[in-house]
């Protein structure tokens, strides 16, 4: 028998293991291993990564774990069945379950030896010794008693003065207990050249610098993999040790495959099986839906779907959305499904999403196929805003002991990981800073010599060099778990019989140790109670609309084909609209020209990097103009790709094409669908590639035409979408640009009071709002609240009061204390609102910058003149003398502010001005540098060589491609440039870095679309800084705008 | 990281202080080095006392880069304000400072002339001072930042605009801290001020009847400065770290001494063996006529219970006191002390120190020789196989050793992080014992499976005891 490695840790250790589990495996099985033992210190939240990668690789998986006690002791356990891991799981929960937050014990666990004795059945185990002394007896004996014929004594080679003696002694020591010695590896990485980022970890770890490490390095050597043989030979002296090793990987058999699938009981049931109770809902539902007769399609439809849902048993799966769903609508929360759930029709008369799928004809299949074993997915967006009460429903509903929420592991990206590894490495803040600022912000960039270049540091300096080549190791690894904002798991057994839970960072909450893509894979429930910013919007703007206008409009009731509203979308007039409004969607609204709904799915599915990449965009737009002939090939494919024009765009069609066309069965064509969703698993679909070609060909083909086919489905590996998910965020965008267009001051209010969300800035929003000729209002203390309000009709639409809430530094409390005050009557002066409200004076001078106080006759400085003479909170015995004393202070004259300085001083307060645009103070200077307008960007012929300025709104790099997009913005508009990577490599600090910039370039115009394709960068900013006041640049008179940067 | 300072040049690419050191760096290529204000101060405090001593009785510091001078009565001097002002400056120069002075009837706009005037050399006449500093920015009236930023909210900006203003509602408003700072400028109100003041440090001086030069009398007058001096040092509750004797000679030149000691002491008796033993280096030539002892360097010492009789107890041995006479005898360099590093590498795992700092214990879990060759040397005819037996035989300085028993091996690797050749490299140590009992500490370059882990070549790193 051979020897087997029981003993490995992964990165899933923090900060100790740096080997993926996909790693550890395919090293093992590299080395012949058949089995391999995964022991991470007091978790198990790398298994199921662990599984997959020993399904992939073909070696078992042994599932343990390596206990740390508080007493300094470690033990090694591995279950041996189901009951043992419900038995780890209890006991794992409950050390983490003695973690005290508020001491910063987030994720450690305590364990004393009472604890494993409670929980030892079904557990084989291992004591971890150090030296072979009496302390070591006594725990032995101590594991003895517990563990019985279960128990072993883990034998390490350390390469260490004395190893041989310390094994010997051990060895005998283990006989004299009746135990059985177990030779293990104690690894730590796969491969040796891991141990330098291994010593990083470490250092990282104790927040030191490497120097100063010590001796609190891992100074015991050999930690990687090695194989069997080598083991064997290290070990010849304990040929029963090796043998051990085999028969405990004999005898632990169990698998996370057993933990089979659960779903919750539901309530609903009352005598019912959860399949009766599903189709007496669906049907009542649907004939309440037609009361004039149910039409054969659906009826159809419905039969076919329940059919499949009855025979697979996934009945439980809905009744528990709609339960959730139920109770939202029932508190008047707006919510709507998203994913693949509207393509059934089950949800549309439950409720659950709100497209008809028969109308839309979409695919069943891909929501739930009967190849497919795994349950279905359905993701609920929820008002952001009041989602937590939803959570918390869940949790009352469901027991704590059954629901949880997933955990969401936080790995480090490139700026966290060159920050961290060049700390331990000794590097100096400014250095490490310098570094970090030439990466993109999120990014899983790669870092390099080009970078420390960029950043004017020598990349030839030793320690530099280690950095990069650290950090770039080091970037991907999991840093600690933390929650994930909406994924649930729900059960039937009890959650920690099967995964063990950790008390969350928010109090009452609890999550467990696996992901989102860990509950996938061992198909458990999971419901994502999402957040959708953009519909709280809605839900405001259809309150707004209601009370102003008497109108009760919902997501429901809205006309779905209203022209006007199209020809806004085809005018890309869609600032603020949620989906559309990238610079990258509004430059293809005009060429896509959306004239109905469906249109509007197709244009929020198609602007996206996978369809950019597959070359899907520009044949589609192409075939839509008219400027190619929309052809098929067979009949078979203008039934799959007719409405499309042709040209594949959804998930659904890719799916269909191989079935009907290369004769994939239905469960391939779900593994490629699979494949191209999980954008991570790269070079996923080009598996397929050869069975699709040849599939097609022989069904009659051109290879030419398959071999295209192919390269648009694999531009789907980042990220295409599904049809019925495009659908469902196309009727949120319908009902935005139809609040758009009608109501205009509604739409500016209800998104100003859901900020921030979004795209643009209050800034952006408020310019868009006056050019539809809705008259804004600045911030009054005597008429804002603190939400933004519309006032009386001026014009076509009501004027816009924007509210208290956007002033900085100011908090809701001491607003409503004024808004309280108000009601007795409106204020008279200064002094009267700090009587009568009682508001500190610090927050009132929030509000005289803000320019507030100007209803009181009063401007900015005058208003802080009288504040600054204001005290504390007024006494009442003096609140009258204090009044008299004001008439007897000389008057006194201020220098008024400049225009300039008004504008600055606006965006300091509030981030918006209503006055003027900062760059219109600059125009006569930009003038004679010959300079354009933005705003006269349409008037240029195309091909011209021009030069604009504006401050940074955006700045965008979609899919890490080879261009940056700008957004900048004058006092007459905006303008969209190009960067290409070249030029941004070679200006990079002042493409990254600068408020204001000026860029030269060509005009290049299609249709209606115009960009700036730039070769050159100039730096404004310190133009910019003059606006506040013309003669001297000084730090308080500085503009600060920040750009919204994107991938 | 911010820039505190910046050159001229520097400046003049667009560095400036208080940027963040990071955007800095993109500007320009530039020498970086650590702002160190402990230094600097101490530079400014002895610019100070050379003021005092040179120019004017009364000199003080201002803020961090300046100094005050009170030139009342010591202006003449110098030939009048612009002459001394030229000196000064000329001064600066030479020891590579850029100087700007200002001279005023306040301090107050004396400040402000200097830090914000446009010229170098500012004289204001007295009384003048309101005109002078009107145009000035208010940042010139060291008010602090609070101050500052409310009054730039009102379009407060230069000095002159709070002429005009009613004291009331401004004291109301900015605080009574900027209207203090007003009228001293202003010379309405005075303004205190804190000169520094040189330290004396113990000093003792005999003037003989009768010169002296043989090394008995010197002996005999060393004794009497040592007590004189002790008992200073106890008045001040201070001990000396550093003495020096200075002998005036009859041909007037001088003949100095000094002496160091590890630990501030005040005790007579210790002092003065100390510098006896210096005696013979003192040339008396025609005779010496005075002596003088000064303590260079002082340190608080507080003060030591008597060991008596009722105590029991032997007073513990001071090793202090061994280190002093050792190091007097021999020099201070030749002491120090081994202690232990954090480090596997065993060439790494000693450093030396002084023999007075404190250290932690040597680690005692594993076995390491007693004496370490450094370097280690080549061995020879080594018998051993791949890649973990011990040697069974090696030559070593032309004789060769049979192994009977060994321990090992223990893998040590290269600290990666200190020079990239170490990044592979392994070596694997064995601890030996050879048939005559002798116990030697052997390793072998390479871990014997990789070949960039070293050459397998042998070497004898320590002998055991």
């Amino acid at each position: 028998m051979t020897y087997v490695e029981l003993q490995a840790t992964s990165h899933f250790s923090f900060l100790r293991g740096v080997s993926s589990p996909q790693e550890l495996f395919e090293t093992a099985a590299a080395l012949g291993y058949p089995a391999l033992g995964i022991t991470d210190r007091n978790t198990v939240g790398g298994l199921v990564r662990a599984l997959v990668a020993a399904e992939a690789t073909g070696t078992r998986l042994i599932a343990g774990c390596r206990l740390d006690l508080v007493d300094g002791q470690s033990l090694l356990v591995w279950p041996e069945d189901r009951a043992g891991w419900s038995r780890l799981c209890r006991l794992l929960t409950l050390g983490k379950s003695r973690a005290d937050r508020k001491k910063g014990e987030k994720g450690q666990c305590f364990l004393h030896w009472e604890d494993v004795d409670a929980h030892a059945q079904g557990l084989v185990a291992a004591l971890v010794p150090d030296k072979a002394d009496d302390a070591t007896a006594q725990v032995l004996g101590l594991v003895a008693d517990i563990f019985g014929d279960r128990a072993h004594l883990a034998l390490n080679l350390r390469r260490r003065p004395g190893d041989a003696v310390r094994l010997y002694e051990l060895d005998r020591m283990s006989r004299r207990f009746g135990i059985t010695s177990l030779a293990t590896g104690d690894v730590l990485y796969h491969a040796a050249d891991k141990r330098r980022l291994q010593d990083v970890v470490t250092a990282i770890r104790h927040t030191c610098t490497i120097d100063e490490l010590g001796f609190r390095r891992e100074r015991h050597a050999d930690r990687h993999l090695k194989d069997a043989a080598e083991m064997e030979r290290r070990f010849a002296d304990y040929p029963q040790a090796v043998r051990a090793t085999a028969e405990l990987a004999e005898r632990c058999t169990f698998s996370l495959r057993e933990l089979s699938y659960q779903y919750p009981d539901e309530v609903v049931m009352s005598g019912r099986t959860p399949q009766q109770a599903l189709e007496q809902m669906s049907w009542a539902a649907l004939r309440a839906r037609f009361p004039d007769g149910v039409p054969d399609a659906y009826g159809r439809t419905l039969t076919h779907e329940l059919t499949l849902v009855g025979k697979l048993g996934y009945a439980p799966y809905f009744l528990t959305v709609h339960s959730i769903v139920q109770y939202a609508c029932s508190q008047g929360i707006l919510c709507q499904g998203r994913g693949s759930a509207a393509n059934s029709v089950i949800c549309f008369v439950l409720g659950i999403t709100s497209i008809d799928p028969v109308r839309t004809e979409l695919l069943f299949e891909r929501f739930i196929s009967e190849a497919r074993n795994e349950p279905p997915d359905i993701d609920v967006d929820f008002e952001h805003q009041r989602r937590e009460e939803v959570i918390q429903w869940i949790y009352e509903t469901y027991g704590r002991d059954r629901a949880a929420i997933t955990a969401v592991v936080s790995r480090y990206r490139t700026r966290g990981a060159v920050r961290e590894v060049g700390k331990a490495l000794g590097l100096t803040t400014d250095v490490t800073e310098a570094l970090v600022k030439q990466v993109w912000g999120w990014s899983r960039e790669d870092v390099g010599e080009a970078h420390a270049q960029a950043a004017n540091l020598d990349s030839g300096d030793h320690r530099l060099a280690l950095t990069l080549d650290l950090a770039r190791q080091l970037i991907g690894t999991p840093r600690h778990l933390s929650q994930h904002p909406g994924g649930f798991v729900l059960t039937r057994d009890r959650l920690d019989d099967l995964v063990p839970i950790e008390p969350a960072a928010m109090a009452d909450r609890q999550v467990i140790e696996w992901e989102k893509d860990d509950i996938a894979e061992l198909d458990f429930m999971k419901v994502d109670v999402l957040a959708l910013g953009m519909l709280s919007c809605l839900h405001r703007a259809f309150d707004l609309i209601e009370r102003h206008k008497g109108d009760r409009v919902t997501l429901g009731n809205l006309p779905d084909d209203d022209p006007a509203v199209f020809g806004m979308i085809q005018r890309a007039d869609t600032i603020g609209v949620f989906q559309i409004e990238s610079r990258a969607q509004m430059s293809m609204l005009p060429r896509l020209k959306p004239r109905e709904f469906y249109d509007l799915v197709i244009q929020v599915a198609i602007v996206r990097p996978g369809p950019i990449q597959g070359d899907m965009v520009h044949p589609y737009l192409r075939r839509r103009e008219g400027k190619e002939a929309v052809s098929f090939p067979s009949r078979q494919l203008e039934a799959v790709l007719g409405r499309t024009l042709g040209v594949p765009l959804f998930q659904e069609q890719a799916m269909k094409v191989a079935i009907v066309c290369a004769g994939f069965t239905p469960e391939e064509a779900d593994q490629l669908r699979r494949a191209m969703a999980t954008f991570k698993f790269t070079g996923g679909v080009t598996h397929f590639r050869d069975k699709l070609i040849n599939g097609m060909i022989a069904s009659g083909y051109a290879e030419e035409f398959a071999e295209r086919t192919f390269k648009q489905i694999e531009g789907f590996g980042s990220y295409g979408f599904p049809e019925s998910h495009a659908a469902s965020f196309a009727r949120i965008v319908y009902a935005s640009c139809w609040v758009k267009h009608h109501h205009p001051d509604v739409f500016c209010a209800a998104l100003l009071n859901s900020q921030p969300m979004g795209f643009y800035a209050p800034a952006q929003i408020v310019r868009d709002a006056r050019e539809h000729g809705v008259d804004v209002r600045p911030v009054c203390i005597n008429r804002s609240r603190w939400d933004t309000t519309l006032e009386e009709q001026r014009g076509r639409y009501r004027a816009v009061r924007l509210g208290l809430r956007l002033v900085k530094g100011l908090a809701n409390i001491h607003v409503a204390l004024i808004v309280a005050a108000r009601e007795e009557g409106p204020f008279a002066s200064v002094e009267d609102v700090w009587l009568r409200s009682g508001v500190p004076v610090a927050a009132l001078e929030r509000i005289a910058d803000a320019d507030g106080f100007a209803c009181l006759g009063v401007d900015r400085r005058q208003a802080l003149w009288r504040l600054k003479a204001l005290g504390e909170a007024p006494l009442p015995l003096f609140a009258a003398a204090d009044a008299r004393e004001e008439g007897r202070e000389p008057v006194v004259t201020l220098t008024s502010i400049t225009d300039g300085g008004e504008v600055v001083a606006d965006y300091h307060a509030t981030s918006l001005s209503l006055r003027a645009h900062p760059v219109s103070f600059l125009r006569a200077e930009l003038d004679r540098l010959k300079v354009r307008r933005c705003g006269d960007l349409a008037r240029i012929r195309n091909g011209a060589r021009i030069e604009v300025a504006g401050v940074v709104l955006i700045r965008q790099r979609p899919g890490a491609g080879n261009a940056i997009f700008m957004t900048i913005e004058d006092e007459t508009g905006i303008a969209n440039i190009i960067i290409w990577l070249r030029l941004f490599e070679a200006q990079r600090q002042i493409a990254m870095g600068c408020s204001m910039i000026g860029v030269k370039g060509t005009l290049q115009r299609e249709g209606e679309v115009i960009h700036i394709i730039a070769d050159r960068l100039q730096d404004h900013s310190p133009l910019l800084l003059t606006v506040g006041s013309r003669d001297r640049p000084g730090s308080d008179g500085a503009l600060k705008l920040r750009s919204r940067d994107f991938h | 990281m911010q820039v505190a300072s910046a050159c001229p040049l520097a400046q003049a690419q667009g560095v400036h202080p208080g940027m963040a050191l990071a955007r800095a760096r993109l500007i320009a290529d530039l020498d970086i080095r650590p702002a160190d204000p402990e230094a600097d101060r101490h530079a400014l405090t002895r610019l100070a006392l050379m003021a005092a001593r040179r120019w004017t009785p009364r000199a003080g510091l201002s803020g961090p880069d300046g100094l005050w001078l009170d030139l009342a009565g010591s202006a003449h001097l110098f030939g009048g304000e612009q002459a001394f002002c030229d000196r000064v400056v000329r001064f600066c120069a030479r020891i590579g400072l850029t100087a700007r002075i200002a001279v005023a009837g306040t301090y107050g706009a004396a400040h402000a002339l200097a830090r914000h005037g446009a010229a170098p050399v500012i004289l204001c006449p007295n009384g003048r001072e309101t005109e002078r500093i009107a145009p000035l920015p208010l940042d010139a009236l060291r008010l602090d930042s609070a101050m500052l930023g409310t009054a730039h909210r009102f379009g407060i900006e230069r000095v002159g605009d709070l002429f005009a203003m009613p004291r009331a509602p401004l004291q109301r408003r900015l605080g009574r801290g900027a209207l203090i700072r007003l009228d001293q400028a202003l010379g309405r109100v005075e303004e205190p001020f804190d000169p520094v003041l040189p330290e004396e440090r113990p000093f003792i001086r005999l003037n003989l009847v009768e010169p002296i030069s043989t090394p008995e009398a010197i002996r005999t007058v060393i004794g009497d400065l040592v007590t004189g001096l002790a008992r200073q040092l106890l008045e001040r509750g201070c001990g000396a770290r550093k003495l020096m004797l200075t002998c005036s000679r009859v041909d007037g030149e001088d003949q100095r001494v000094s002496i160091a000691l590890a630990r501030a002491s005040r005790d007579p008796a210790h002092l003065l063996r100390l510098v006896t033993m210096k005696v013979e280096e003192i040339e008396p030539g025609w005779g010496i006529e005075a002596m003088a002892m000064t303590a260079v360097r002082i340190e608080p010492l507080a003060p030591e219970a008597v060991a008596g009789a009722l105590s029991g107890t032997d007073p513990v041995a001071d090793l202090a006191v061994l280190i002093d006479r050792l190091a007097t005898r021999l020099g201070s360099s030749c002491l120090s002390k081994s202690c232990a590093v954090q480090s596997d590498v065993p060439e790494r795992s000693v450093r030396s120190v002084t023999p007075l700092e404190e250290v932690a214990d040597w680690p005692s879990d594993w076995p390491r020789p007693v004496w370490l060759l450094s370097p280690p040397e080549p061995v020879d005819q080594v018998l051993a196989s791949l890649p973990d037996r011990p040697p069974a035989r090696f030559r070593w300085r032309g004789r060769t050793h049979i192994i009977t028993h060994a321990d090992g091996p223990e893998r040590i690797y290269g600290e990666w992080w200190k020079r990239p050749s170490e990044k592979h490299r392994a070596r694997d140590y064995f601890q030996v014992e050879d048939k005559d009992g002798a116990r030697f500490w052997l390793f072998r370059r390479g871990d014997g499976v990789d070949p960039a882990s070293g050459d397998l070549s042998w070497y004898i790193h320590g002998v055991f005891g």
